[in-house]
């Protein structure tokens, strides 16, 4: 019985390895290389087409500068007319445009949990100095449940700073 | 006669408790106004509260012994709005949402203080660009405006504008794709 029952675990355990690791190995395959870029500039958030409060767009651009500071892994995070970022080497511009917003009501999802969501969408497009596109992504902000209609720019933000770790770092390269 | 009587008790009342009516908003003080800065202010953490003044060509504001001032004529724009906020509101109003019996806490939602916003955008001593919000009770924001314009600095939207726009209408209330 003993027998019958390790016998069944070590097939179970087989298995499981044959199953996992090529997952494991095409999970690390499908990881872009990162470029190298130890220094970013956040210019301010555009809303050309679409009209996006003003608190809205100054919330945006600073919840990505801290988030940028906290999670990007950059050496230094510049901001929009900073004269400094010029000196910078491997620097990354960051430019982002609003696509679509939606502002929903506090008091809604309070009383009701399932309407009035505010979500906001960014075309963000990472350039190197020349201006040559380097990454290009559609970002959503949503605040559902829980806080103010401003909250939809924290998770934008740390969504996006989420992008830049993963695909920027000041040691790639090396 | 009764009339006359009636007449005399209103006034009476009125007079008794005009002590208890409000300032109007027109009539605010000029000292400095309480605020929560909610983001962007250098040096100070998002959703400080403290009191905001314009002085000497200066935005002040201040947090215990904390002290940030802003030149007015580096504040490239001034827009001013509205929002409200919950009647409980922080951790004790999360906590009343979540925890209060038969939805009462969701009742509660419904109980909300109007505020105003100041929105600003200004240069650092490098040439960065920066924003900071500010809420503050309701009719504040358009004099802190004012005196920031006067001090030097710029907006986009004008005051009359502002003004011509009706209160509490966001112009993006609906979802807008290009």
């Amino acid at each position: 019985m003993n027998a019958i029952t390790r016998g069944g675990v070590a097939i179970a355990l087989v298995l499981t390895a044959v199953l996992v690791t090529p997952r494991w190995s095409a999970q690390e395959k499908q990881k872009p290389a990162k470029m190298k870029a130890s220094a970013i500039k956040v210019e301010m958030i555009h809303s050309d087409e679409i009209k996006l409060p003003a608190e809205f767009q100054v919330a945006l651009y600073e919840d990505l500068i801290q988030q940028l500071q906290k999670k990007g892994g950059f050496e230094h995070v510049y901001r929009q007319g900073d004269r400094n970022a010029a000196k910078a080497a491997d620097l990354v511009v960051l430019h982002s445009t609003v696509s679509g917003f939606k502002e929903g009501s506090e008091r809604l999802r309070q009383v009701t949990t399932v309407a009035g969501a505010t979500s906001i969408t960014i075309h963000c497009v990472f350039k190197d100095k020349e201006g040559k596109s380097l990454l290009e992504s559609d970002i959503k902000g949503n605040v559902r449940f829980f806080g103010a209609n401003l909250r939809a720019t924290y998770d934008f933000a740390k969504k996006a700073a989420q992008i830049a770790h993963d695909n920027f770092s000041p040691t790639a390269g090396a | 006669m009764a009339v006359g009587f009636r007449r005399l008790v209103v006034a009476a009342s009125l007079l008794a408790f005009s002590p208890f009516v409000r300032a109007s908003l027109g009539q605010q003080p000029e000292g400095p106004v309480k605020v929560q800065q909610i983001t962007g202010l250098a040096g100070v953490k998002n959703k400080t509260s403290g009191k905001l003044a314009v002085e000497d060509g200066k935005l002040r504001f201040t947090h215990g012994q904390t002290k940030v001032d802003l030149a007015a004529s580096s504040v490239e724009d001034v827009v001013t709005g509205a929002d409200s906020q919950r009647v409980i509101h922080g951790a004790l109003g999360s906590l009343s949402l979540l925890a209060a019996p038969y939805g009462s806490g969701r009742f509660l939602s419904l109980f909300r203080t109007k505020l105003d916003s100041v929105t600003i955008k200004y240069r650092d001593a490098d040439g960065g660009l920066h924003g900071a919000i500010f809420t503050m009770p309701v009719g504040q924001a358009e004099m802190i405006k004012k005196q920031l314009l006067a001090q030097g600095a710029h907006t986009s939207v004008a005051p009359e504008q502002a003004a011509s726009a009706s209160p509490g209408t966001s112009p993006a209330k609906k979802e807008q794709k290009p």
